[in-house]
């Protein structure tokens, strides 16, 4: 019963009620940016709505399997195949837009091309695919590795320990190639907009707990808490376990609401394929696949999510104040993105390990965040789940005793 | 049913809020009276385990409070003189939450809402918001939560702060009625409460326990006499100056004094029966006439 009134608590105040409101038009939106999808048809007209994701995902469908050198060729044949048409070479905008159409099919392959074949690293041509001949398609996984070492050896030199460079190498050479390719844009569409909707739903979750414990203060409604039987105990963690509710619940609510919007109608092909081939991730060095992706993004955002949460909650039972409370996920949210342009290895390495990082896994997945346990060179990721879902556990027993423990001067 | 006060001390920085207060409290309604300051509310929230004392202890039947925790809090029931409720909370969701923290079970909590909801009147109001009650209401709500549990130790911080007289009255009686086989501990500055409920009186001055007694020993404990007359205009300043004087009547000729001295005033001063107002202006003497207090 405790439990339910924490809960009817928060959710009697018709702030609560227009926070959740807002969050469920963000998700609404997003969801309607992650659709927005084109396809350009026949004509060279512009077409939107599910008959276009349907045909974008039969043009791309034709490419999918195993992307071996044959594959490769083909693709590369094709797209050379596209560039001799008169079409292609016309200034005309419509027969452009005809010869756009027609690498739809291909267009994805077509960007993992232009990552391969780059001139380095760092840079990226849009139309250094057009330069390809099929006899290059054998070197397309060996130019990925290539690539890297001339980078960690050249500009990434200062970068990274010996160790560190190993590591990179390592896990680059370890990727399985030849690896699938398929139709996969429900999945890249959901991992593009899901940061939004998790750092959204966090400043939201943030707004809703952080009065937990401090409204006890603000209504003068403590004296008469602290002064029953369950006071300095049950009605702690009734207090906890509501807070945890609230951000579990809205969480996954916002997540899944999202998430099956977006996948339902753009599909889930291509959730074996690894991260690698979405243009995206062709550069991160964890050897995932797409589902893994998601299931990192989203379990991510819950730990982010939960930590923040229970900090948030701690400040307020702390200074009894909601106000200061609420303000730490801005702060943790935005603060690294200001401290992020100041260009010092010792801050990246603290960067690549607050919590934010969390909120945003799939972006953090292609940052080249590594860090030295011992003798052992891992990425930020598995580390900020330990490290926050360690910190976030930490945190029951010290907000427990710190709200169980206070005084009514 | 002993609750025992063992020199209690309280200090917030520099002030000290109780002295060594040392008193023991056993069935009954016990009156706290004091000026703003005096160290009432401070007690209180000792005696409700909200705080804790610098030094010196408080023990129920022998055993500390603080050690006995839980236990302890179950046996109390509380009014804060600054009555913080949850806004958005019809009234029956208040008691019902409150009833919740109190250990009720929820069949029990639901009965003994519903019974305290007919004893203080608020039945029909029991789907009202909180904040939509009045003042009184507020209160009578209050005093439902505080007797949720059947507490042994009721203490009420000024519960007829802000009420108007008939909903005085009508708190008094309600205290009245809930004060058989507990410990009523009410603090007050209003003289006239404590004189009709309490049984016994404490007057609390810079944080101790100046006097205690019923009202009649207290009254009796009084060394000056009460006079009442009838004041020149032009003389009235000189006798406010060097009189303790307890009420003034204005009169079209100049004004009618109560005046507490050892000596007759005036010749014509007639000698009155003392009372409890009497002795509250002799013993807080400027201070009793200050903002917080009401005769």
């Amino acid at each position: 019963m405790m439990f339910r009134y924490e809960i009817k608590k928060v959710f009697s105040k018709k702030s609560s009620k227009i926070a959740i409101l807002l969050l469920l038009i963000v998700v609404i939106i997003t969801c309607w940016f992650a659709t927005d999808v084109f396809f350009v048809n026949e004509n060279g007209e512009k077409k939107t709505g599910y008959a276009a994701v349907r045909q974008l995902r039969k043009a791309q469908k034709e490419w999918a399997g195993v992307l071996d050198e044959e594959k490769l060729r083909q693709v590369i044949e094709e797209n050379n195949r596209i560039n001799a048409t008169p079409e292609a070479n016309s200034k005309k905008l419509t027969d452009q837009e005809i010869a756009y159409g027609w690498t739809q099919g291909i267009y994805e392959l077509r960007n993992l091309l232009n990552c391969s074949y780059g001139e380095d690293f760092c840079s990226y041509d849009y139309y250094r695919a057009d330069d390809l001949s099929t006899e290059d398609a054998g070197a397309f996984y060996e130019n990925r590795i290539m690539l890297l070492k001339n980078w960690l050896s050249d500009d990434g030199k200062y970068l990274f320990s010996d160790a560190e460079k190993k590591y990179l190498i390592k896990q680059y050479e370890s990727l399985e190639t030849p690896f699938g390719y398929d139709y996969m844009k429900g999945w890249t569409q959901v991992l593009e907009y899901a940061p939004t909707i998790i750092m959204v739903g966090m400043l939201i979750l943030g707004f809703l707990v952080a009065g937990i414990f401090s409204s006890e203060f603000s209504w003068k409604s403590d004296a008469i808490f602290f002064s029953t039987v369950y006071g300095r105990n049950k009605a702690v963690a009734a207090k906890i376990k509501a807070g945890l509710s609230i951000v579990t619940v809205i969480y996954w609510a916002a997540i899944l609401l999202y998430s099956t919007i977006v996948l339902v109608y753009l599909g889930i092909d291509g959730a074996a394929c690894p991260i690698q081939a979405d243009f995206s991730g062709w550069k991160c060095f964890y050897n995932i696949q797409i589902w893994q992706v998601y299931l990192l993004t989203v379990v991510g955002g819950y730990v982010g999510c939960l930590f923040i949460s229970l900090l948030t909650m701690f400040i307020s039972a702390k200074t009894k104040s909601a106000v200061l409370a609420v303000m730490l996920p801005f702060v943790l949210i935005f603060l690294p993105s200001f401290l992020g342009n100041i260009e010092s290895p010792v801050i990246n390495k603290i960067l690549g390990l607050l919590p934010d990082r969390l909120l945003q896994v799939s972006t953090a997945l292609t940052y080249f965040d590594l860090y030295k346990l011992g003798n052992k060179v891992m990425g930020a990721i598995p580390i900020l789940f330990v490290l926050y879902g360690i910190l976030a556990i930490f945190l029951l027993p010290i907000l427990y005793h710190e709200y169980r423990c206070k005084q009514i001067n | 049913m002993e609750l025992k006060i063992i020199e209690v001390s309280k200090n917030f920085e520099s002030i000290t809020a109780l002295d060594k207060v040392s008193y023991t409290l056993k069935k009954g309604v016990y009156g706290l009276l004091g000026v703003n300051g005096a160290g009432k509310t401070t007690l209180m929230r000792i005696l409700c385990t909200l705080l804790k004392p610098s030094s010196g202890s408080v023990t129920w039947n022998g055993h500390d409070i603080f050690a006995m925790d839980g236990k302890y809090r179950n046996l109390l029931g509380y009014l804060p003189q600054d009555f913080g409720y949850y806004p958005d909370f019809t009234v029956y969701d208040y008691l019902m939450y409150i009833a919740s923290i109190k250990g009720l079970p929820p069949f029990v909590a639901k009965q003994r809402t519903d019974t305290l909801l007919a004893q203080v009147g608020l039945a029909k109001d029991k789907n009202k918001k909180m904040k939509k009650l009045s003042g009184g209401m507020k209160r009578r709500a209050g005093i439902a939560q505080a007797m949720l549990n059947k507490p042994q130790i009721l203490i009420l911080d000024e519960p007829t702060a802000g009420l108007d007289p008939n909903e005085r009255i009508r708190f008094r009686n309600l205290i009245s009625e809930l004060s058989e086989e507990r410990i009523v501990l009410l603090s007050t500055h209003i003289v006239s409460d404590i004189e009709f409920v309490a049984n016994e009186i404490l007057l609390m001055q810079n944080g101790q326990i100046k006097m205690s007694g019923t009202g009649e020993e207290i009254v009796c404990s009084m060394p000056e006499k009460v006079w009442n007359c009838k004041i020149p205009k032009p003389l009235v300043d000189s006798y406010l100056k060097k009189y303790k004087v307890s009420n003034i009547k204005n009169l079209h000729e100049g004004a009618e004094l109560r005046i507490l001295s050892a000596n007759q005033p005036t010749e014509d001063a007639i000698l009155e029966t003392p009372s409890l107002e009497d002795v509250f202006l002799y013993y807080f003497g400027e201070k009793a006439g200050a903002d917080d207090v009401q005769i």
